[in-house]
Protein backbone atom coordinates (compact mmCIF):
# COMPACT_ATOMS: atom_id res chain seq x y z
CA UNK A 1 0.00 0.00 0.00
CA UNK A 2 1.12 3.33 -0.94
CA UNK A 3 0.69 4.97 2.56
CA UNK A 4 2.94 2.41 4.07
CA UNK A 5 0.62 1.47 7.07
CA UNK A 6 -0.34 -1.91 6.65
CA UNK A 7 -4.19 -3.09 7.40
CA UNK A 8 -4.46 -4.74 10.63
CA UNK A 9 -4.15 -9.08 11.15
CA UNK A 10 -7.92 -9.85 11.10
CA UNK A 11 -8.65 -13.47 11.93
CA UNK A 12 -7.67 -16.00 9.52
CA UNK A 13 -10.84 -16.53 7.15
CA UNK A 14 -10.42 -20.32 6.84
CA UNK A 15 -13.64 -20.76 4.35
CA UNK A 16 -13.01 -17.69 2.25
CA UNK A 17 -8.60 -19.67 2.07
CA UNK A 18 -10.50 -23.03 1.18
CA UNK A 19 -12.56 -21.75 -1.54
CA UNK A 20 -9.90 -19.30 -3.14
CA UNK A 21 -6.94 -22.09 -3.28
CA UNK A 22 -10.27 -24.46 -4.45
CA UNK A 23 -10.56 -22.00 -7.20
CA UNK A 24 -6.99 -21.91 -8.20
CA UNK A 25 -6.60 -25.34 -7.73
CA UNK A 26 -8.93 -26.69 -10.24
CA UNK A 27 -7.80 -23.46 -12.70
CA UNK A 28 -4.65 -24.79 -12.58
CA UNK A 29 -5.91 -28.24 -13.05
CA UNK A 30 -7.18 -27.46 -16.08
CA UNK A 31 -4.47 -25.54 -17.27
CA UNK A 32 -1.85 -28.47 -16.59
CA UNK A 33 -4.52 -30.31 -18.66
CA UNK A 34 -4.59 -27.99 -21.88
CA UNK A 35 -0.39 -27.92 -21.62
CA UNK A 36 0.48 -31.26 -20.89
CA UNK A 37 -1.52 -33.18 -22.84
CA UNK A 38 -3.02 -31.14 -25.42
CA UNK A 39 0.29 -29.46 -26.30
CA UNK A 40 2.97 -31.27 -24.96
CA UNK A 41 2.17 -35.30 -25.51
CA UNK A 42 -0.62 -34.21 -28.41
CA UNK A 43 -2.60 -37.42 -26.69
CA UNK A 44 -6.09 -34.83 -26.90
CA UNK A 45 -7.39 -33.39 -29.69
CA UNK A 46 -7.98 -29.94 -30.17
CA UNK A 47 -11.32 -30.31 -31.91
CA UNK A 48 -12.32 -34.19 -32.23
CA UNK A 49 -15.33 -33.94 -35.33
CA UNK A 50 -17.28 -36.20 -33.07
CA UNK A 51 -18.16 -33.35 -30.49
CA UNK A 52 -22.03 -32.35 -30.59
CA UNK A 53 -22.27 -28.53 -31.09
CA UNK A 54 -23.41 -28.41 -26.92
CA UNK A 55 -20.18 -29.65 -25.90
CA UNK A 56 -18.20 -27.43 -28.29
CA UNK A 57 -20.50 -24.54 -26.11
CA UNK A 58 -19.57 -25.82 -22.80
CA UNK A 59 -15.96 -26.12 -23.70
CA UNK A 60 -15.74 -22.16 -24.92
CA UNK A 61 -17.10 -21.36 -21.42
CA UNK A 62 -14.99 -23.72 -19.26
CA UNK A 63 -12.16 -22.64 -21.09
CA UNK A 64 -13.07 -19.17 -20.49
CA UNK A 65 -14.14 -20.15 -17.18
CA UNK A 66 -10.49 -21.30 -16.44
CA UNK A 67 -8.47 -18.61 -17.52
CA UNK A 68 -10.92 -16.37 -15.31
CA UNK A 69 -10.18 -18.53 -12.34
CA UNK A 70 -6.84 -18.27 -12.52
CA UNK A 71 -6.82 -14.21 -12.49
CA UNK A 72 -9.59 -14.18 -10.01
CA UNK A 73 -7.85 -16.27 -7.47
CA UNK A 74 -4.84 -14.89 -7.92
CA UNK A 75 -6.31 -11.09 -7.11
CA UNK A 76 -8.00 -13.00 -4.22
CA UNK A 77 -5.06 -14.63 -3.17
CA UNK A 78 -3.24 -11.17 -2.97
CA UNK A 79 -6.43 -9.84 -0.86
CA UNK A 80 -6.29 -12.40 1.63
CA UNK A 81 -2.59 -11.77 1.96
CA UNK A 82 -3.10 -7.83 2.22
CA UNK A 83 -5.74 -8.44 5.16
CA UNK A 84 -3.08 -10.67 6.54
CA UNK A 85 -5.96 -13.73 6.83
CA UNK A 86 -4.80 -16.63 5.06
CA UNK A 87 -5.16 -19.96 6.92
CA UNK A 88 -2.69 -22.05 5.16
CA UNK A 89 -3.82 -25.77 6.25
CA UNK A 90 -7.39 -24.53 4.74
CA UNK A 91 -5.62 -23.20 1.29
CA UNK A 92 -3.58 -26.57 1.33
CA UNK A 93 -6.66 -28.44 2.08
CA UNK A 94 -8.48 -26.12 -0.93
CA UNK A 95 -5.83 -26.24 -3.71
CA UNK A 96 -5.89 -30.13 -3.50
CA UNK A 97 -9.83 -30.62 -3.37
CA UNK A 98 -9.47 -27.99 -6.57
CA UNK A 99 -7.09 -30.09 -8.15
CA UNK A 100 -9.04 -33.03 -8.07
CA UNK A 101 -12.61 -31.95 -8.26
CA UNK A 102 -11.58 -30.50 -11.90
CA UNK A 103 -9.73 -33.94 -12.61
CA UNK A 104 -12.89 -35.73 -12.12
CA UNK A 105 -15.55 -33.26 -13.54
CA UNK A 106 -13.28 -33.63 -16.70
CA UNK A 107 -13.18 -37.16 -16.59
CA UNK A 108 -16.35 -37.88 -16.23
CA UNK A 109 -18.44 -34.80 -18.08
CA UNK A 110 -16.00 -33.59 -20.53
CA UNK A 111 -14.72 -37.20 -21.79
CA UNK A 112 -17.58 -39.15 -21.19
CA UNK A 113 -21.08 -37.17 -21.33
CA UNK A 114 -20.20 -34.45 -23.46
CA UNK A 115 -17.57 -36.76 -25.18
CA UNK A 116 -15.50 -33.01 -25.95
CA UNK A 117 -12.30 -35.43 -26.59
CA UNK A 118 -11.10 -38.57 -25.33
CA UNK A 119 -7.94 -38.96 -23.78
CA UNK A 120 -5.59 -40.91 -25.92
CA UNK A 121 -6.97 -42.21 -29.55
CA UNK A 122 -6.02 -45.25 -31.58
CA UNK A 123 -5.93 -47.15 -28.30
CA UNK A 124 -8.13 -49.12 -25.87
CA UNK A 125 -9.11 -45.95 -23.83
CA UNK A 126 -10.59 -47.98 -20.87
CA UNK A 127 -7.74 -48.02 -18.66
CA UNK A 128 -6.90 -45.12 -19.52
CA UNK A 129 -10.28 -43.08 -18.59
CA UNK A 130 -9.88 -45.29 -15.01
CA UNK A 131 -6.45 -43.89 -13.95
CA UNK A 132 -7.81 -40.35 -14.98
CA UNK A 133 -10.47 -40.90 -12.67
CA UNK A 134 -9.21 -42.64 -10.14
CA UNK A 135 -6.60 -39.87 -9.90
CA UNK A 136 -9.07 -37.34 -9.52
CA UNK A 137 -10.76 -39.53 -6.82
CA UNK A 138 -7.51 -39.91 -4.74
CA UNK A 139 -6.57 -35.92 -4.91
CA UNK A 140 -10.46 -35.49 -3.40
CA UNK A 141 -9.74 -37.41 -1.08
CA UNK A 142 -6.77 -36.24 0.21
CA UNK A 143 -8.17 -32.71 -0.03
CA UNK A 144 -11.21 -34.18 2.50
CA UNK A 145 -8.66 -35.36 4.86
CA UNK A 146 -6.43 -32.23 4.80
CA UNK A 147 -9.91 -30.28 5.16
CA UNK A 148 -10.99 -31.75 8.31
CA UNK A 149 -6.98 -31.74 9.71
CA UNK A 150 -7.27 -27.91 9.01
CA UNK A 151 -10.33 -27.59 11.12
CA UNK A 152 -9.44 -29.75 13.91
CA UNK A 153 -6.35 -27.45 14.06
CA UNK A 154 -8.11 -24.73 13.98
CA UNK A 155 -10.50 -25.35 16.71
CA UNK A 156 -7.63 -26.58 19.00
CA UNK A 157 -6.56 -23.05 18.24
CA UNK A 158 -9.52 -21.55 19.15
CA UNK A 159 -9.43 -23.62 22.49
CA UNK A 160 -6.05 -22.51 23.85
CA UNK B 1 -7.57 -19.24 -51.83
CA UNK B 2 -5.36 -17.02 -53.28
CA UNK B 3 -5.38 -13.48 -52.56
CA UNK B 4 -6.15 -11.11 -55.36
CA UNK B 5 -3.90 -7.45 -55.19
CA UNK B 6 -6.96 -6.07 -55.01
CA UNK B 7 -8.81 -8.01 -52.43
CA UNK B 8 -5.33 -8.01 -50.41
CA UNK B 9 -7.60 -5.26 -47.93
CA UNK B 10 -9.73 -8.00 -46.39
CA UNK B 11 -6.69 -10.57 -45.91
CA UNK B 12 -3.99 -8.88 -43.36
CA UNK B 13 -1.41 -8.83 -46.36
CA UNK B 14 0.35 -5.47 -47.30
CA UNK B 15 -2.80 -3.61 -48.02
CA UNK B 16 -3.66 -1.17 -50.75
CA UNK B 17 -5.49 2.60 -49.68
CA UNK B 18 -7.42 1.59 -46.27
CA UNK B 19 -3.99 -0.05 -45.06
CA UNK B 20 -1.91 2.65 -45.82
CA UNK B 21 -4.24 5.38 -44.02
CA UNK B 22 -5.20 3.27 -40.97
CA UNK B 23 -1.30 3.13 -40.67
CA UNK B 24 -0.97 6.76 -41.21
CA UNK B 25 -3.50 8.06 -38.64
CA UNK B 26 -1.83 5.05 -35.95
CA UNK B 27 1.34 7.04 -36.37
CA UNK B 28 0.09 10.22 -36.27
CA UNK B 29 -2.03 9.22 -32.75
CA UNK B 30 0.92 7.99 -31.35
CA UNK B 31 3.40 11.49 -32.12
CA UNK B 32 0.31 13.44 -31.02
CA UNK B 33 0.29 11.40 -27.91
CA UNK B 34 3.82 11.22 -26.76
CA UNK B 35 3.71 15.42 -27.74
CA UNK B 36 0.71 15.47 -25.35
CA UNK B 37 2.11 13.55 -22.85
CA UNK B 38 5.49 15.72 -22.54
CA UNK B 39 3.31 19.27 -22.27
CA UNK B 40 1.37 17.24 -19.35
CA UNK B 41 4.64 16.13 -17.78
CA UNK B 42 6.02 19.74 -18.50
CA UNK B 43 3.38 21.61 -17.04
CA UNK B 44 3.80 19.41 -13.22
CA UNK B 45 1.03 16.43 -14.54
CA UNK B 46 1.95 12.83 -13.17
CA UNK B 47 1.55 10.75 -16.41
CA UNK B 48 3.26 7.42 -16.00
CA UNK B 49 5.63 6.42 -18.62
CA UNK B 50 4.40 3.26 -19.08
CA UNK B 51 0.91 4.87 -20.57
CA UNK B 52 3.24 6.16 -23.39
CA UNK B 53 4.91 2.94 -24.18
CA UNK B 54 1.71 0.73 -24.13
CA UNK B 55 -0.12 3.37 -26.57
CA UNK B 56 2.54 3.77 -29.07
CA UNK B 57 3.37 -0.33 -28.81
CA UNK B 58 -0.50 -0.86 -29.70
CA UNK B 59 -0.57 2.09 -32.42
CA UNK B 60 2.74 0.51 -34.07
CA UNK B 61 1.88 -3.24 -34.13
CA UNK B 62 -1.52 -2.08 -35.80
CA UNK B 63 0.67 0.12 -38.27
CA UNK B 64 2.52 -2.92 -38.66
CA UNK B 65 0.16 -5.48 -39.03
CA UNK B 66 -1.47 -3.18 -41.57
CA UNK B 67 1.47 -2.78 -44.03
CA UNK B 68 4.50 -4.91 -43.38
CA UNK B 69 3.37 -9.29 -44.49
CA UNK B 70 2.47 -11.59 -42.12
CA UNK B 71 3.75 -15.02 -41.81
CA UNK B 72 1.55 -17.97 -42.47
CA UNK B 73 -1.07 -19.25 -45.55
CA UNK B 74 -3.21 -16.95 -46.05
CA UNK B 75 -6.01 -18.14 -43.54
CA UNK B 76 -3.19 -18.06 -40.63
CA UNK B 77 -2.07 -14.37 -42.10
CA UNK B 78 -5.67 -13.59 -41.54
CA UNK B 79 -5.89 -14.03 -38.15
CA UNK B 80 -2.43 -12.97 -37.30
CA UNK B 81 -4.31 -9.69 -38.34
CA UNK B 82 -7.19 -10.13 -36.39
CA UNK B 83 -5.21 -11.21 -33.19
CA UNK B 84 -2.83 -7.99 -33.60
CA UNK B 85 -5.52 -5.33 -34.76
CA UNK B 86 -8.99 -6.45 -33.55
CA UNK B 87 -7.67 -7.77 -30.16
CA UNK B 88 -4.04 -7.08 -28.77
CA UNK B 89 -3.33 -4.16 -30.20
CA UNK B 90 -7.02 -2.17 -28.83
CA UNK B 91 -6.10 -3.59 -25.10
CA UNK B 92 -2.52 -1.58 -25.10
CA UNK B 93 -4.25 1.66 -27.04
CA UNK B 94 -6.72 1.45 -24.49
CA UNK B 95 -4.47 1.48 -21.24
CA UNK B 96 -2.50 4.55 -22.51
CA UNK B 97 -5.86 6.11 -21.12
CA UNK B 98 -5.94 8.50 -24.82
CA UNK B 99 -9.05 10.07 -23.89
CA UNK B 100 -8.24 10.97 -20.41
CA UNK B 101 -4.80 12.50 -21.83
CA UNK B 102 -7.18 14.08 -24.91
CA UNK B 103 -9.30 16.17 -22.27
CA UNK B 104 -6.34 17.32 -19.81
CA UNK B 105 -4.31 18.77 -22.94
CA UNK B 106 -6.54 20.57 -24.81
CA UNK B 107 -7.72 23.89 -23.30
CA UNK B 108 -10.73 24.77 -21.55
CA UNK B 109 -13.00 26.09 -24.77
CA UNK B 110 -15.08 25.20 -28.01
CA UNK B 111 -13.16 22.22 -28.59
CA UNK B 112 -13.16 20.40 -25.55
CA UNK B 113 -16.26 21.16 -25.07
CA UNK B 114 -17.26 18.90 -27.95
CA UNK B 115 -15.09 16.12 -27.02
CA UNK B 116 -16.59 15.99 -23.92
CA UNK B 117 -20.08 16.35 -25.77
CA UNK B 118 -18.92 12.98 -27.92
CA UNK B 119 -17.78 11.31 -24.67
CA UNK B 120 -21.04 11.91 -22.22
CA UNK B 121 -23.20 11.43 -25.63
CA UNK B 122 -26.32 9.38 -25.42
CA UNK B 123 -24.95 7.25 -28.40
CA UNK B 124 -21.48 6.92 -26.98
CA UNK B 125 -23.31 6.00 -23.28
CA UNK B 126 -25.09 2.98 -25.49
CA UNK B 127 -21.91 2.07 -27.66
CA UNK B 128 -20.30 1.95 -24.32
CA UNK B 129 -22.83 -0.29 -22.91
CA UNK B 130 -20.12 -3.62 -22.38
CA UNK B 131 -22.47 -5.98 -23.75
CA UNK B 132 -23.81 -3.91 -26.99
CA UNK B 133 -19.69 -3.47 -27.35
CA UNK B 134 -19.23 -6.98 -27.42
CA UNK B 135 -21.82 -7.83 -29.56
CA UNK B 136 -21.10 -5.26 -32.18
CA UNK B 137 -17.29 -6.91 -31.85
CA UNK B 138 -18.19 -11.19 -31.39
CA UNK B 139 -21.44 -10.54 -33.47
CA UNK B 140 -19.33 -9.02 -36.77
CA UNK B 141 -16.73 -11.67 -36.23
CA UNK B 142 -18.96 -14.58 -36.48
CA UNK B 143 -20.84 -12.77 -39.29
CA UNK B 144 -17.20 -12.88 -41.23
CA UNK B 145 -16.72 -16.26 -41.08
CA UNK B 146 -19.71 -17.91 -40.62
CA UNK B 147 -21.51 -16.26 -43.44
CA UNK B 148 -20.11 -16.00 -47.35
CA UNK B 149 -18.96 -12.46 -46.08
CA UNK B 150 -14.96 -13.11 -46.08
CA UNK B 151 -15.12 -14.66 -48.96
CA UNK B 152 -17.04 -11.65 -50.63
CA UNK B 153 -14.51 -9.31 -49.14
CA UNK B 154 -11.62 -11.06 -50.92
CA UNK B 155 -12.84 -9.73 -54.41
CA UNK B 156 -14.17 -6.58 -53.41
CA UNK B 157 -11.28 -3.96 -51.80
CA UNK B 158 -14.21 -1.59 -51.08
CA UNK B 159 -16.55 -3.86 -48.36
CA UNK B 160 -12.70 -5.69 -47.51
CA UNK B 161 -11.71 -2.28 -46.02
CA UNK B 162 -15.21 -2.29 -44.79
CA UNK B 163 -14.91 -5.22 -42.95
CA UNK B 164 -11.29 -4.40 -41.73
CA UNK B 165 -12.15 -1.06 -40.17
CA UNK B 166 -15.30 -2.82 -38.14
CA UNK B 167 -13.44 -5.42 -36.49
CA UNK B 168 -10.85 -2.43 -36.01
CA UNK B 169 -13.31 -0.09 -34.43
CA UNK B 170 -15.55 -3.02 -33.02
CA UNK B 171 -11.85 -4.37 -31.09
CA UNK B 172 -11.49 -0.60 -29.50
CA UNK B 173 -14.45 -0.30 -28.15
CA UNK B 174 -14.60 -3.77 -26.84
CA UNK B 175 -11.38 -3.06 -24.89
CA UNK B 176 -12.63 0.37 -24.05
CA UNK B 177 -15.78 -0.58 -22.94
CA UNK B 178 -14.32 -3.71 -20.43
CA UNK B 179 -11.46 -1.54 -19.12
CA UNK B 180 -13.38 1.42 -18.64
CA UNK B 181 -10.46 3.43 -17.66
CA UNK B 182 -11.34 6.63 -19.28
CA UNK B 183 -13.93 9.14 -17.91
CA UNK B 184 -16.89 8.47 -19.92
CA UNK B 185 -20.96 8.83 -19.15
CA UNK B 186 -21.88 5.39 -17.02
CA UNK B 187 -19.59 3.36 -14.94
CA UNK B 188 -20.23 0.34 -15.32
CA UNK B 189 -19.46 -2.18 -12.69
CA UNK B 190 -17.21 -4.88 -12.89
CA UNK B 191 -19.79 -7.42 -12.22
CA UNK B 192 -21.61 -6.63 -15.86
CA UNK B 193 -17.87 -5.88 -17.48
CA UNK B 194 -16.80 -9.21 -15.81
CA UNK B 195 -19.48 -11.09 -17.20
CA UNK B 196 -19.08 -9.54 -21.00
CA UNK B 197 -15.81 -10.18 -21.14
CA UNK B 198 -16.55 -13.79 -19.93
CA UNK B 199 -19.43 -14.09 -22.71
CA UNK B 200 -17.32 -12.61 -25.29
CA UNK B 201 -14.63 -15.19 -23.95
CA UNK B 202 -16.11 -18.54 -24.72
CA UNK B 203 -17.98 -16.80 -27.88
CA UNK B 204 -14.84 -16.14 -29.18
CA UNK B 205 -13.17 -19.67 -28.20
CA UNK B 206 -16.22 -21.75 -29.56
CA UNK B 207 -15.53 -19.71 -33.28
CA UNK B 208 -11.73 -20.80 -32.66
CA UNK B 209 -12.73 -24.36 -32.36
CA UNK B 210 -15.64 -24.83 -35.57
CA UNK B 211 -12.89 -22.82 -37.79
CA UNK B 212 -10.46 -25.75 -37.15
CA UNK B 213 -12.77 -27.99 -38.85
CA UNK B 214 -15.13 -26.19 -41.08
CA UNK B 215 -13.61 -23.43 -42.91
CA UNK B 216 -15.40 -20.10 -43.75
CA UNK B 217 -18.53 -20.87 -45.89
CA UNK B 218 -17.34 -19.93 -49.65
CA UNK B 219 -13.56 -20.46 -49.07
CA UNK B 220 -11.05 -23.22 -49.78
CA UNK B 221 -8.42 -22.60 -47.46
CA UNK B 222 -5.30 -25.69 -47.06
CA UNK B 223 -6.60 -27.68 -43.78
CA UNK B 224 -3.20 -27.57 -42.45
CA UNK B 225 -3.93 -23.56 -43.02
CA UNK B 226 -7.28 -23.91 -41.44
CA UNK B 227 -5.61 -25.44 -38.15
CA UNK B 228 -3.17 -22.88 -37.31
CA UNK B 229 -4.89 -20.39 -38.23
CA UNK B 230 -8.04 -21.70 -36.03
CA UNK B 231 -5.39 -22.30 -33.00
CA UNK B 232 -3.82 -18.95 -33.57
CA UNK B 233 -7.22 -18.10 -32.89
CA UNK B 234 -8.04 -19.36 -30.13
CA UNK B 235 -4.65 -19.38 -27.84
CA UNK B 236 -4.11 -15.81 -29.28
CA UNK B 237 -7.81 -14.97 -27.52
CA UNK B 238 -6.65 -16.76 -24.65
CA UNK B 239 -4.04 -14.10 -23.83
CA UNK B 240 -5.54 -11.34 -24.66
CA UNK B 241 -8.60 -12.39 -22.93
CA UNK B 242 -6.06 -12.66 -19.59
CA UNK B 243 -4.84 -9.52 -20.06
CA UNK B 244 -8.47 -7.80 -20.01
CA UNK B 245 -9.46 -9.95 -16.87
CA UNK B 246 -5.92 -8.84 -15.13
CA UNK B 247 -7.00 -4.98 -15.56
CA UNK B 248 -10.33 -5.96 -13.96
CA UNK B 249 -8.73 -7.75 -11.26
CA UNK B 250 -6.35 -4.65 -10.66
CA UNK B 251 -9.13 -2.43 -10.24
CA UNK B 252 -10.99 -4.84 -7.94
CA UNK B 253 -7.79 -4.82 -6.04
CA UNK B 254 -7.14 -1.00 -5.75
CA UNK B 255 -10.15 -0.09 -5.05
CA UNK B 256 -10.75 -2.79 -2.23
CA UNK B 257 -7.17 -1.39 -1.40
CA UNK B 258 -8.87 2.06 -0.67
CA UNK B 259 -11.50 0.92 1.19
CA UNK B 260 -8.96 -0.68 3.51
CA UNK B 261 -7.18 2.19 4.00
CA UNK B 262 -9.40 4.11 7.05
CA UNK B 263 -9.41 1.40 8.90
CA UNK B 264 -5.23 0.33 8.69
CA UNK B 265 -5.37 4.53 10.01
CA UNK B 266 -7.17 3.61 12.64
CA UNK B 267 -5.41 0.66 13.03
CA UNK B 268 -1.99 2.58 13.85
CA UNK B 269 -3.15 5.42 15.46
CA UNK B 270 -5.79 3.47 18.07
CA UNK B 271 -7.62 6.24 20.18
CA UNK B 272 -7.39 9.24 18.22
CA UNK B 273 -11.10 8.62 16.36
CA UNK B 274 -12.41 8.16 19.85
CA UNK B 275 -12.73 12.05 21.08
CA UNK B 276 -14.92 10.85 23.78
CA UNK B 277 -12.98 8.00 25.55
CA UNK B 278 -9.90 10.70 27.30
CA UNK B 279 -11.41 13.63 26.41
CA UNK B 280 -12.03 16.49 29.14
CA UNK B 281 -15.47 17.58 28.94
CA UNK B 282 -16.39 21.32 29.68
CA UNK B 283 -19.76 21.25 31.64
Amino acid sequence: MPNGAAPPPTAPRTRRSLAVFALIGAALMAALDEIVFHQILHWHHFYDRSTPGIGLLSDGLLHTAELGALVAGGVLYADLRRLRALSPAHARAGFVLGLGGFQLFDGVVDHKLLRLHQIRYGVDVTPYDWAWNAAGLLLLLLGAVLAVRARRTGDRRADA
Amino acid sequence: MRPSAAAAAADGHPAGAFGLVVAAVALAATAAYVLAALRLRARGDAWPQWRDASFAAGCLAIAHAMMMPLPGGPFTAHMVHHVVTAMAAPVLVVLGRPLTLLLRTVPPGRVRRGFLGVAHSRPAAWLLFPPVAALLDMGGLWLLHRSPLLAAAHHRPVLGAAVQAHLLAAGLLFAFSVCRLDPVRHRWGLAVRGTTLFVAGAAHAVLAKTLYAVPPPGTAFAASDLRDGARLMYYGGDLVELALAGVLAVEWYTRRGRALRPRARRAAAPGRLEPAAGGRRFT
